[in-house]
Parts: C-alpha cells; sequence; structure tokens
C-alpha cells in the first residue's frame, strides 16, 4: 500500500516536471511548478524530512508561486501576445540529452545503493555531540551550531537578492499590479482579521519550536513573509523605491546578529562560530526570522522597501 | 476490525468521491462560475469528510480538534478565494462587450 503510494507520488513528480517544461502556456507552466512544489513537500514528509516539507510548502510552493504569478500578470500587461505563446523550442537535441542524463542519474543512484554507509560519518558524530547542547531537533543543530557558515551566508544571500531587485528597480516605477489599490470588499477584511493574527501566532511557533521539532527560522520567515505578501496583494502594504530606517535595521538584522554573536568565540578561548547556548540561539533564530521576512516580502513585491498604504 | 476503522473507511469513500465529483466540475463545466460551485461545495464537504475520517482514527483529542482547525482554516481561504474569483469573473464578462 505505502509502497503504491510512493510509486504514485514519483510518477506525479515526473509527469508534473514534463508538465512544466512541456510549456504549452506560460500560465499553465506556472500552476503546473506550484503543483510540483505542493507535491514534492508531500515527498519529503514521506521521506522523513518535515523540516524540508515545510520550508519546500512555504518558499518553493507558495511564495514562489506568487512570485511568478505576479510576474505572469505583468509579462501579459506589457506583451498580451505572449499568453498564447509556446515557450517550448524544439531541438534534435533534446531527446538525446534527456536519455544520457536519465542514465546518468540512474547510474548513480544504482552505484550508491551499492556503497555500504561509512562507519564514522559526520552524521552519528553530529548526534552524538547534539547530546551535550539543549537543541533536541537534529536539523537546528546543523544549520546552526556545525554548518554555521552555511547559514551564515544564506542570510548574506537573501540580502544579496534584496539588492540586486533594488538596484535594478526602474527609477520612474510604472505602477506594478501590487501597488493598485483593489476595490475593498468585506470578505477580504474578514480573512485578513482572522488569518493574520493566526499566521503570526504560527510563525512564533514554528521559531519556537525550531529547538525540538520541525521548524525554525526559515519556515517561520517564510510563514511570516506570506502574511506581508497576503497584506500587499489586498492592497494594505505598497511597494517604495527605498527602505525606511527600521527597514534597514530588519534587513541587516540576521546576518548582523548572526555575526556578531558568533565573533565572540574568541574572546571566551573558543573558535570563532562557536555559539553560546540556550538564549543566543534564540536571538539568532528570531533576528534571522525577521530579515528572511522582510527579504522575501520585499523580493516579491520588487521594491526597496514597503509602506503601509492609508486607506 | 473496529467500528473506528469502518467508520473512518466510510467517511474517507464519502470525502474521495466529493473530491472525484468536483474535480470533473472543474474539468467539464463550461464557464467560470459554474466550474466555482462545482469545486466549493464538493471541495468542502470532501475536506470535512476526509478530516472527519482522520478524526475518528486519531492517537488523542488534540489530533482530531487539529483536523478541526484545518478543515476551519481550509473552508475560510476557499470561501474568500472563491468570492474573489467570482468577481473578478463577473466583472471582467461585463467589461467584455
Amino acid at each position: 500500500m505505502t509502497l503504491a503510494l510512493d510509486i504514485l507520488l514519483a510518477l506525479g513528480l515526473l509527469w508534473l516536471g514534463w508538465q512544466v517544461v512541456s510549456g504549452r502556456a506560460l500560465f499553465r507552466s506556472i500552476v503546473m511548478l506550484i503543483v510540483l512544489g505542493l507535491l514534492m513537500a508531500v515527498v519529503w514528509s514521506r521521506l522523513g524530512a518535515p523540516d524540508l516539507a515545510l520550508a519546500e510548502a512555504a518558499v518553493g510552493a507558495a511564495v514562489t508561486g506568487a512570485m511568478l504569478l505576479l510576474a505572469y500578470r505583468r509579462i501579459i500587461e506589457l506583451r498580451p501576445e505572449r499568453a498564447h505563446q509556446s515557450l517550448l523550442r524544439r531541438s534534435r537535441l533534446a531527446a538525446p540529452l534527456a536519455l544520457l542524463c536519465g542514465a546518468l542519474v540512474m547510474g548513480l543512484g544504482f552505484e550508491l545503493l551499492k556503497l555500504s554507509s561509512p562507519a564514522d560519518s559526520a552524521g552519528a558524530a553530529a548526534l552524538a555531540a547534539m547530546q551535550q547542547s539543549e537543541l533536541s531537533n537534529p536539523v537546528t543543530g546543523v544549520l546552526l551550531l556545525f554548518r554555521g557558515y552555511d547559514t551564515l551566508l544564506e542570510m548574506g544571500v537573501l540580502l544579496a537578492a534584496w539588492l540586486g531587485v533594488k538596484m535594478v528597480q526602474p527609477a520612474e516605477r510604472q505602477e506594478l499590479p501590487v501597488s493598485r489599490t483593489p476595490l475593498p470588499t468585506y470578505l477580504t477584511d474578514a480573512l485578513l482579521a482572522v488569518v493574520i493574527p493566526g499566521v503570526v501566532l504560527v510563525a512564533g511557533y514554528l521559531l519556537h519550536a525550531g529547538g525540538s521539532a520541525p521548524g525554525g527560522a526559515f519556515q517561520a520567515g517564510a510563514v511570516l513573509a506570506g502574511a506581508g505578501v497576503l497584506l500587499a496583494l489586498t492592497g494594505r502594504l505598497r511597494p517604495t523605491p527605498e527602505p525606511s530606517q527600521l527597514q534597514r535595521i530588519a534587513l541587516a538584522l540576521g546576518v548582523v546578529t548572526f555575526a556578531a554573536i558568533a565573533s565572540v568565540g574568541p574572546l571566551f578561548g573558543k573558535p570563532v562560530m562557536w555559539l553560546p547556548e540556550g538564549w543566543a540561539l534564540y536571538v539568532i533564530e528570531g533576528a534571522m526570522t525577521i530579515s528572511i521576512a522582510l527579504c522575501l516580502l520585499l523580493l516579491f513585491i520588487s521594491a526597496g522597501g514597503v509602506q503601509r498604504r492609508e486607506p | 476490525m473496529s467500528w473506528q476503522d469502518w467508520a473512518s473507511g466510510v467517511l474517507l469513500l464519502l470525502g474521495c468521491g466529493f473530491y472525484l465529483a468536483g474535480t470533473l466540475g472543474m474539468l467539464r463545466f463550461p464557464d467560470a462560475l459554474s466550474r466555482l460551485h462545482a469545486l466549493t461545495k464538493t471541495d468542502n464537504l470532501g475536506l470535512m469528510l476526509v478530516c472527519a475520517a482522520l478524526a475518528v482514527r486519531a492517537e488523542s483529542l488534540r489530533i482530531a480538534t487539529l483536523l478541526g482547525v484545518v478543515w476551519l482554516l481550509g473552508i475560510t481561504a476557499s470561501t474568500v478565494s472563491a468570492h474573489l474569483i467570482a468577481r473578478y469573473a463577473r466583472r471582467s464578462k461585463e467589461a467584455e462587450p
């Protein structure tokens, strides 16, 4: 029964992937990509990686999907003929290349299956070291304690992406789909009143749970960004070319906090990136959540800053 | 098999039936409004039946309650999005001729 489910999921992924790239129409490809992200999240949770499933659903399907849909609307406004154009460029190289890649992946996978796992892998050592720390979620442990550089650099990448968006935004901004006020409805007001506090609660829970269960800064940040996206789409927020002082601080908060706390190690005779236990981890995760949420929101509305729109 | 298994099996099958009908309606109905009609009605009931089926089998009352919350969130989101889509569809229909 579970095998049948796994096979169905695998075939579904392959079919959806094909639908995304076969591109009969741009809109269809975007929708298929969102569905692919959702199915991918199911696959990750089947593989026993709920952290990845959460991140995939929040970032891969929801935020990226909303971003792509917004970009699509913009493209259609500028060039309406693109709606019905097929993006597929037929090439004689495509089939042999696909077969070659498929054979390569199959071959590598087959070889990997034959390998026995080494006796002294880093995973076992990390799990053993986790016993001494206050964290009980190995994923958060790896992200913060053992591979801190990676996480710090990821925050840097997000910041760089925002800088890139800020640099390429036009000096004279045409009205973006987001910046137009949609007509008010009572239903969206009611939805926002119910959903926004709930989203903040869920983000706080994910952040808190990250120490011992699936969750953490990235998931919490993505969920918070989702609330921002909802507010932007319903016309409560509007893009501005420059971030306010507070937003500047919030954007840099993750990198700065992490780097500052990670560099106190030498004072105590420990290496750089050594993190004091307990409170420091929560401070870093909290700061990263705020930066991630604001970064993703600004990437979504492709603007330097964001401002509340007065009704 | 215990009565929980039977009850949840029946509920699951009913829920899947609703999902099937809704999908069929969405694929076969001619215009946006009737598609929405098929989708929202059957989707909500389908989700409720599936959640109820899982709640019957749930290990604790907490999980059963959480499934109820999932259903509530689902119908809240689908109500509003269906309303917005319907409004957009009507507007673009009025603008056309």
